[in-house]
């Protein structure tokens, strides 16, 4: 990003000296709680996690055994797996899924406040009680899904068991987060205001069609949200951990035990915060690498109206 | 692996003395190992300041739900009205996430100064017993006489009285008549061949939906141990070392005998389960609720909570059962429930020690009735019983538990590696029964890995 | 085909998605009031919204006040008396620091803002503990003004906020800014005259994406608010939960709506102002 050049000039030296630093007085509340209530924190989980801590019995031991095990240990490469399935699944779906909505929403549409709070509606009752019930009221043998195959079908399909089967669970998970697709769909919004009409204007003077138009005015002029809305979503679905909490448990026989079940399990439920340290700061690695890869990608698609 | 090293080490400091109130066999009752240890315990403890004059204000922490808030809270109120320098401030929530707050605390040396806590709560965060007083200190303001020495050691963990039991429990089964006589059987099953029938007769009279019980995988797990505890009379695991007592046949063969249970339509299997309710509760199950599950094997405590479930045409039929005897023992265990401690960081033990006796030696037992279980202290439960405040089907329960369990539990058993929903051992293994078909034989050694893992010795 | 009759098949295509779309998204809230309505048994019957035994008990229980200490009107008070600081400080202070980040170059700066971004990805669940710690120290656990949970929001601890704003800055180009500038502004005059005008879709959304995570929070005031005259919805919703007696569905449920009205009301006053924020053709005339 190019510093603006056009007012520093004749300037003097202690006012060059402000222009230079002046972004980092705006960072000052940030840095400070920064330091205080997250480098302190951090450093925490790091240490513990070269330790075997235990918050009653203390650290008896120090080394990368934690890491050790956590590639070793077929219960958590499990996880690790699962993670990264559910994660490209999830993140994909919802955004494109966010998108399309989004689009239709932007046109002219009757009752259109209406429309968009309804499709707030999952994103407001988030992981509570009845979204657990409903849930797995959709998708019991007998629930609505498998009824509406077996309606479509005409009687001839028999949908699988979801709760059940360890082939099919995980989708639970993913389709409760496509749906609660809220968020993403409200940032897109905002960003398909910020489009110029007079670019669709020109576009339709051109002759392009509505597609054409999308592909070629719309996705451009919001990838900066796009590029947003994919770091954050690929950060919260590695983080995931109400969707399978709630709902199944981690099972059926740990096909939906994502890595923050195990991350919770070893932190709270075995004491063993050394392990789940480090679980923490394997999928911080993991997330900062997919994180670097977007960033250096975000040359060649992502277009900022702040550059020249 | 080094976390099993580091459990077994604080085993080796916190059991010497820690259970030695259990030591006594499966089938046998003498406790004068407890009785001594708590003599010579309370000798070692130090007695602490005396009662203060000036006000006081002690905190206070329960889970559970809206009946028992509002006990603990009428039973605060009417302590305070005796000991009006004492102000209790107390702090209450439901279950779910309440584990995980309190560990915090202890954690940060800030829980409450009175807490009620899970039984093997002693042993994961008070293990050297680092957490919580010992009560022993405090014998002047708290009557320990009024628990068995058997309950009191069980809550003798590091040498140290660390709470005294509110309430013992141990499981029973449950029977929903209403279901039982539609199949034309009118008495409740009382041997393992009134199991298998009840299993063909609900087959062929009532269908394949119907079964006359279920058990989650835990619930297994415990009917298991119960199995081979009436069978060769032996405890699971030696309390004192978590060394356990059985060998992997023996093992298989009660994991084969809850697979013949599956085999037999006497409990339904678990993919069966997980298709119509995931994870969820028995008691919120529409099999259990409109009868197609006819009977459970359940905490003594949790009977007035299955019974509410059923719908009208079954509430009548729910029926507390009787145990069952699969050997030439008893077999079967009871635990305590839950505890009441005092913490370290408490700066009035006397008062708060004052105000666990009101609670469950003193009137405020007429109060809390049977709202955490039926009390384990004597003057409380008479005191209860005085008010009528015990509620008949826990207590018909809790009778028929008590008078028939003859083993004591181990405190790694309940250990959540092992017992956790969706992610334990004990669910693994059954899970693979169900699933794969497999047989005692294939899944033993799942088990024993599990259980070494979190410190027994196998 | 013609021009009107593609309209009109574009005009049909668009509702019947909105329509599908939307009967799948509003169904649960259907369900869950027609289940305000059933008892236990039920409820677990199916999904259907017919109910077969209306009650009002659910409603009737979801008025109970726990010893007399804290009923729902007070938990509707408590959730708003963090949530609205809570909503303010993060707003605010996101978006100085995103001015920061976003429009001005200093030494550093990409380490600072790989920093920033790099708190997002650590789970919440192995900081509880050491965070608890230090808001003990601070005396912040069960402060009467629920210190622990929004204090920390003044100083952009809240990352997705920060990144999100610094992305929406990144769509309003630097001519006016300089415009600014020239026009004799200083930097803050920028921010406040320019920027923040510019950028209130996004702060908008920031603001309402705050609010109804705040209103759903339920691990952050179990652990920092112990007094019951003091909990918030999310805690009081579950308080009658999780009893060895009785324990009724339709009350929960009763409770979790009531706890989300104010949140759909919100979110349907507010809309407006993140869609229609911006008058376009002055912005990028």
């Amino acid at each position: 990003m190019k510093e603006s050049k056009a007012p520093s000039l004749g300037r003097t030296p202690a006012q060059k000296f402000f222009d230079k630093w002046q972004g980092l007085f705006y960072l000052i509340p940030w840095i400070i709680g920064f330091v205080v209530f997250k480098a302190i924190p951090f450093g925490q989980s790091l240490y513990y996690s070269f330790t075997d801590m235990n918050f009653f019995n203390g650290i008896h031991e120090y080394g990368v055994m934690n890491y050790i095990e956590a590639f070793t240990d077929a219960k958590i490469t499990k996880a690790l797996i699962t993670t990264f399935k559910y994660a490209f699944v999830t993140v994909p779906l919802k955004l494109i899924f966010a998108l399309f909505i989004a689009y239709i929403l932007n046109f002219k549409i009757a009752c259109v406040n209406l429309f968009r709070t309804v499709y707030y509606i999952p994103s407001i009752l988030g992981g509570s009680v009845a979204i657990a019930v409903l849930w797995k009221a959709v998708f019991r043998d007998d629930g609505l899904v498998n009824t509406i195959i077996r309606a479509v079908t005409f009687g001839n399909a028999q949908g699988p068991s979801w709760l059940s089967d360890p082939n099919y669970a995980l989708w639970i998970i993913c389709f409760l987060r496509i749906w609660q697709f809220g968020s993403a769909m409200v940032l897109f919004l905002a960003a398909l205001k910020g489009v110029p009409a007079d670019l669709y204007e020109a576009a339709t003077i051109d002759g392009a069609g509505k597609w054409k138009q999308f592909f070629s005015i719309t996705v451009p002029m919001i990838t900066p949200i796009i590029f947003y809305n994919l770091v954050t979503q690929i950060c919260q679905a590695f983080q995931e951990f109400n969707g399978p909490f709630i709902i199944t448990n981690g099972g059926p026989r740990n096909s939906t035990t994502l890595i923050s079940i195990l991350v919770y399990n070893y932190a709270f439920k075995s004491n063993q915060m050394g392990m789940a340290s480090a679980l923490a700061w394997i999928m911080f690695v993991i997330v900062c690498i997919l994180t670097i890869i977007a960033f250096t990608s975000q040359k060649k698609w992502v277009y900022y109206s702040d550059e020249r | 692996m080094s976390k099993a090293i580091s459990r077994r080490d604080f085993l080796k400091v916190t059991g010497a003395v820690g259970a030695a109130g259990l030591l006594a066999a499966c089938g046998g009752s003498s406790n004068s190992t407890a009785a001594s240890s708590t003599a010579s315990s309370a000798a070692a403890a130090e007695s602490v300041a005396g009662l203060s004059t000036d006000p006081v204000t002690l905190t206070m922490s329960w889970w559970g739900g809206e009946s028992r808030h509002n006990a603990y809270q009428d039973a605060i109120k009417a302590f305070s009205a005796e000991h009006s320098n004492i102000t209790v401030n107390p702090t209450f929530a439901a279950w779910s996430g309440w584990e995980d707050t309190m560990s915090t605390k202890f954690a940060g040396g800030v829980a409450e100064d009175v807490c009620q806590i899970n039984w093997n709560w002693l042993y994961n965060y008070s293990g050297n017993g680092q957490t919580f007083i010992d009560l022993n200190s405090v014998t002047d303001y708290l009557d320990l006489t009024q628990w068995d020495d058997a309950k009191l050691g069980a809550c003798n963990v590091a040498n140290a009285q660390q709470c005294v039991p509110i309430s013992m429990t141990g499981r029973i089964f449950y029977w929903n008549m209403t279901t039982f006589n539609k199949a034309g059987i009118t008495e409740v099953p009382k041997t393992l061949d009134d199991l298998m029938n009840a299993g063909k007769t609900f087959k062929e009279k009532l269908g394949d939906d119907y079964y006359p019980l279920h058990l989650g995988a835990y619930d297994r797990m415990i009917l298991m141990v119960f199995y081979l505890e009436s069978k060769y009379g032996k405890d699971w695991a030696d309390p004192t070392t978590s060394t356990l007592n059985y060998t992997a046949d023996e093992i298989a063969e009660g994991i084969d005998f809850i697979k013949s249970l599956v085999d037999g339509h006497v409990i339904m299997p678990l993919p069966t389960y997980y298709g119509a309710n995931g994870d969820g509760a028995t008691h919120q199950s529409n099999e259990w609720i409109t009868g197609k599950i006819a009977g459970i094997f359940e905490w003594d405590s949790a009977a007035s909570k299955y019974q509410d479930a059923l719908d009208e045409d079954n509430k009548a039929g729910f029926t507390v059962g009787e145990e069952i005897k699969f050997g030439d023992y008893n077999g079967g265990f009871s635990k305590v429930s839950m505890g009441m401690a005092i913490t370290k960081t408490c700066k009035n033990p006397a008062e708060a020690a004052t105000l666990i006796e009101y609670l469950w030696n003193g009137d405020g037992a007429a109060i809390m009735g049977s709202e955490c279980g039926v009390p384990a202290s004597k003057a409380g439960l008479a005191t209860a019983q005085a008010a009528g405040k015990i509620n008949d089907l826990v207590a018909e329960a809790n009778d028929k538990v008590m008078s028939f369990v003859s083993c004591q539990l181990d405190p790694l058993f309940e250990s959540s590696d092992l017992k956790a929903t969706g992610t334990g051992v004990y669910q693994e293994v059954f899970d693979t029964v169900d699933y794969d078909n497999a047989s005692g034989a294939d899944v033993v050694d799942t088990l024993l890995d599990g259980m070494s893992a979190v410190g027994y010795n196998v | 085909m013609g021009m009107k009759a593609s309209n009109a098949i574009a005009t049909f295509f668009k509702y019947f998605v909105l329509i599908l779309v939307g009967l799948i998204m509003i169904y649960p809230l259907l369900w869950m009031v027609s289940a305000t309505f059933k008892d236990n048994s039920e409820i677990f019957a199916g999904i259907g919204l017919w109910i077969k035994n209306p009650t009002l008990e659910g409603y009737r229980n979801a008025l109970n006040n726990f010893g007399g200490s804290i009923n729902i009107l007070q938990a509707m008070l408590n959730t708003y008396s963090y949530v609205l600081p809570k909503v303010i400080c993060t707003v605010v202070s996101s978006c100085i620091a995103a001015y920061g980040f976003g429009r001005f170059d200093f030494p550093g700066r990409k380490i600072l803002f790989s920093i920033m971004l790099a708190t997002l990805f650590l789970p919440q669940v192995v900081l509880n503990v050491p965070q608890f710690l230090l808001y003990t120290k601070f005396g912040w656990v069960n402060s009467p003004f629920y210190l622990a949970i929004w204090v920390h929001c003044a100083f952009a601890t809240e990352t997705y906020f920060v990144y999100q704003l610094v992305q929406f800055m990144r769509n309003v180009p630097r001519d006016l800014d300089e415009a600014a500038a020239i026009d004799g502004c200083n930097s803050f005059q920028t921010l406040y005259k320019v920027i923040v005008p510019m950028l209130m879709p996004a702060l908008v959304s920031c603001a309402l994406f705050q609010f109804m995570w705040s209103c759903n929070d339920f691990m952050g005031p179990l652990l920092y608010v112990q007094t019951p005259a003091k909990y918030p919805m999310s805690l009081f919703v579950k308080l009658s939960m999780d009893g060895d007696t009785g324990f009724a569905w339709n009350r929960i449920l009763a409770l979790s709506l009531i706890s989300i009205l104010p949140q759909l009301i919100v979110f349907f006053c507010a809309q407006d102002q993140f869609v229609e924020g911006i008058s376009a053709g002055a912005v990028k005339g």
